[in-house]
């Protein structure tokens, strides 16, 4: 009896997993893929597109070494990407959130797209989707795979 | 007073009651503590994210979760349903997202609720996608295109991140 209790205790005490802080950012695909034939209206957008300007050096999981080519890689802080909206291009996240709210209007309705090149990595796309919805912007689309 | 002389026999025999009472709380503590609903998710970096919405699945919602890896293995209830070194063109990750969208609420083009035989319909629930903070990113435009074929659409997602710590002492 005491055995089988003790090894249940095992078990769960084995089983444990501490609880992680997780959150989620709400985005959408596009709705008209696949049987929709109408054509689709075009709409004003807010597009932004992400571009790898210096990939930045590999290194192991606790950022010390380089990477040896097994297991995870992190990169160093010499990585550096470039955010483009229309015409104007910015180098750093904060830029990009002070244009986006430029752009943001009251009652705005227009989607944000987030256009990623080659090369990004999902923090990278992570951290416009969360400047596009510091900036204001409800509706955040991705637009399509160029890979 | 005379001291009762007790033999060898009677003084080994020990009171398990009170320890299998502790026992038997500490399992009930650890049961409570054990979430069922993390499950699902797989060991994965996330990166940070200000606007990051809590995450408190219900211990019986249906929500469902794909977990990408660095190297671009696709994960679902601990299975891999995609391996990079063994490219199946997504098969199974569109079998997968398939059957989610079957069992997803529906909704019309415009938003409103409908049953889930009508033809005209696309899914209205949203997938959550987990992806490792260094993994490219090209690995979940895959996931996002399979959610577009035709009878799957899925077109509500969610980016997990950890939500970022505002009175970090580090």
């Amino acid at each position: 009896m005491i055995d089988v209790t003790f090894l249940l205790l095992i078990f769960f005490m084995c089983t444990l997993k501490f609880k992680t802080l997780e959150g989620k950012l709400a985005a959408y695909l596009p709705k008209d893929v696949g049987v929709n034939t109408s054509e689709a209206e075009e709409i004003e957008k807010v597009e932004v597109l992400i571009k790898v300007a210096n990939e930045g050096n590999k290194l192991d999981a606790r950022g010390e070494k380089p990477w040896s080519g097994e297991g995870r890689f992190v990169y160093d802080s010499t990585r550096r990407l470039t955010y483009k909206i229309g015409p104007k291009t910015m180098t750093n996240v904060e830029d990009l959130q002070a244009r986006l709210t430029q752009l943001h209007k009251a009652d705005d309705e227009r989607p944000a797209t987030i256009d990623s090149r080659p090369g990004t990595v999902y923090e990278d796309v992570v951290s416009v989707l969360d400047a596009t919805l510091n900036a204001g912007f409800t509706q955040i689309t991705f637009v399509g795979s160029y890979e | 007073m005379k001291l009762q002389k007790t033999d060898d026999q009677q003084e080994m025999e020990m009171n398990m009651t009170p320890m299998i009472d502790v026992v038997f709380l500490l399992i009930i503590f650890f049961m409570v503590i054990t979430d069922l609903t993390q499950q699902d998710l797989e060991e994965l970096q996330l990166p940070t994210a200000e606007n990051a919405q809590p995450d408190k699945p219900k211990p019986d919602e249906f929500r469902p979760v794909v977990n990408i890896k660095q190297d671009g293995s696709i994960w679902v209830k601990r299975k891999a349903i995609y391996d990079p070194e063994a490219p199946d063109d997504y098969k199974m990750v569109r079998e997968y997202l398939s059957d989610v969208a079957k069992m997803m609420e529906r909704e019309k083009f415009d938003g409103t609720a409908t049953t889930r035989n009508d033809p005209n319909s696309i899914p209205g629930e949203a997938l959550l996608v987990r992806a490792d903070q260094f993994s490219a990113f090209k690995h979940t435009q895959k996931v996002m295109e399979q959610c577009g074929y035709k009878g799957i659409q899925i077109w509500k997602l969610q980016l997990a991140a950890s939500e970022s710590e505002k009175d970090s002492d580090e």
